[in-house]
């Protein structure tokens, strides 16, 4: 039963922290290079 | 040239706003069943617009009609016009119209009459701005379209009825369905809209670019979207939307060969969708009536126009695509 109980305390644990990743990660890494730049010049020849 | 434009949303009033600012428009007709909305329309836009209170299906003497209205109307007003020989332009974002579009090339073509499919912001220009990429190929595998925002109200009822639908990817040469809100990818916009989370949705630029690139193995679609607009995909819209919606951009990566070289190409452009999504129109709208248009049938952007021709039309109207460097 001990067991038991702690395994859905970590379980819950799990989901907790999940669900907080999940709402507020990043989910990415900006380019660390390059940049946006207008379509001019040479790409209307 | 003379045009019908069938609904005046916030891409339709913009759209014909671009129409009779075009020297050589002679007239632009505008139908759309709000009496008011229209009437108010026509006397922002001088003696070339004006009214037809006849039904969006019904003739009309144009050279070619745009179609702004409703999703879920454009197919039946589609062959209306097309069975008088009328060429037609489409703004639709909504993958049933694509899909009863596009059905119709058989009859397009047989009667000579083109049927421009999908001539917005996204599809539209993420279509031109993919053609345009793909000449830097010898071969083009993968073309991974994304978009944020929305125009008008149409605009966002469409984009969170999206997220609740199926989206339809190309995978190795066969139509894929999967959940719409899934396959979370972080794409970076033009700035300043930056970096989105944006997620597969119900969108038919795969039904539109799959076919025009002989060979693609990938072709994808998604849209930026916050979680909350994930969770509530599923339920009637629980807010009002934004009668002008706000700033948007697309990006589209293009990835395929020169040679033995892999590379990748990724073109986007920033703007108000509706604005951007008028201007679209209304350029495809005048190749189509000035015999310009590349191909017959019924097909998209990227099958249809020639893009440095487009893409510099459009940046003569302020709608200026951008490419990253990196």
């Amino acid at each position: 039963m001990k067991m038991f109980r702690r395994a859905l305390v970590a379980l819950g644990l799990a989901g907790l922290i999940a669900a907080v990743l999940r709402a507020r990660g990043s989910g990415g890494v900006p380019p660390q290079d390059g940049g946006w730049r207008e379509l001019s010049g040479p790409e209307f020849e | 040239m003379r045009f019908a434009v069938i609904g005046v949303g916030a891409v339709g009033t913009r759209l014909a706003r671009q129409l009779v600012s075009t020297p050589g428009v002679e007239r632009v007709v505008l139908r759309d069943e709000r009496e008011a909305r229209v009437e108010a329309v026509v006397a922002s836009l001088g003696e070339r617009a004006t009214i037809d209170r006849r039904g969006y299906d019904d003739p009309v003497d144009v050279d070619v009609a745009v179609l702004a209205g409703p999703a879920g109307t454009h197919v039946q007003s589609a062959r209306s016009f097309l069975s008088r020989g009328i060429a037609v332009v489409s703004v639709t974002d909504a993958v049933g119209d694509v899909r009863g579009l596009l059905a119709l090339d058989a009859e397009a073509r047989e009667r000579g009459v083109p049927v421009v499919v999908g001539a917005g912001f996204a599809p539209g220009l993420t279509c031109v701005l993919a053609r345009h990429a793909a000449a830097q190929f010898d071969q083009v595998d993968e073309i991974h379209v994304a978009k944020a925002g929305t125009g008008g109200p149409a605009c966002a009822r469409q984009h969170h009825a999206a997220l609740g639908g199926q989206a339809v990817d190309w995978r190795d040469g066969a139509w894929v369905n999967r959940a719409g809100g899934s396959g979370r990818e972080l794409c970076w916009f033009p700035d300043p809209i930056g970096g989105q989370d944006c997620y597969r949705a119900a969108l038919p630029d795969s039904l539109l670019l799959a076919p025009a690139f002989t060979g693609v193995q990938r072709v994808t679609a998604r849209v930026a979207a916050s979680r909350r607009d994930r969770l509530t995909g599923r339920l009637p819209m629980l807010w009002p939307t934004h009668p002008e919606g706000g700033p948007g951009a697309i990006r589209v990566e293009v990835r395929g060969r020169r040679g033995q070289a892999k590379a990748i190409v990724v073109f986007g452009a920033m703007d108000r969708p509706a604005v951007a999504a008028g201007a679209v129109g209304a350029v495809a709208a005048i190749e189509a009536a000035s015999g310009h248009l590349v191909a017959d049938g019924a097909a998209g952007l990227a099958s249809m126009v020639e893009p440095v021709r487009f893409l510099a039309a459009l940046r003569d109207r302020g709608v200026r695509g951008a490419a990253f460097a990196g």
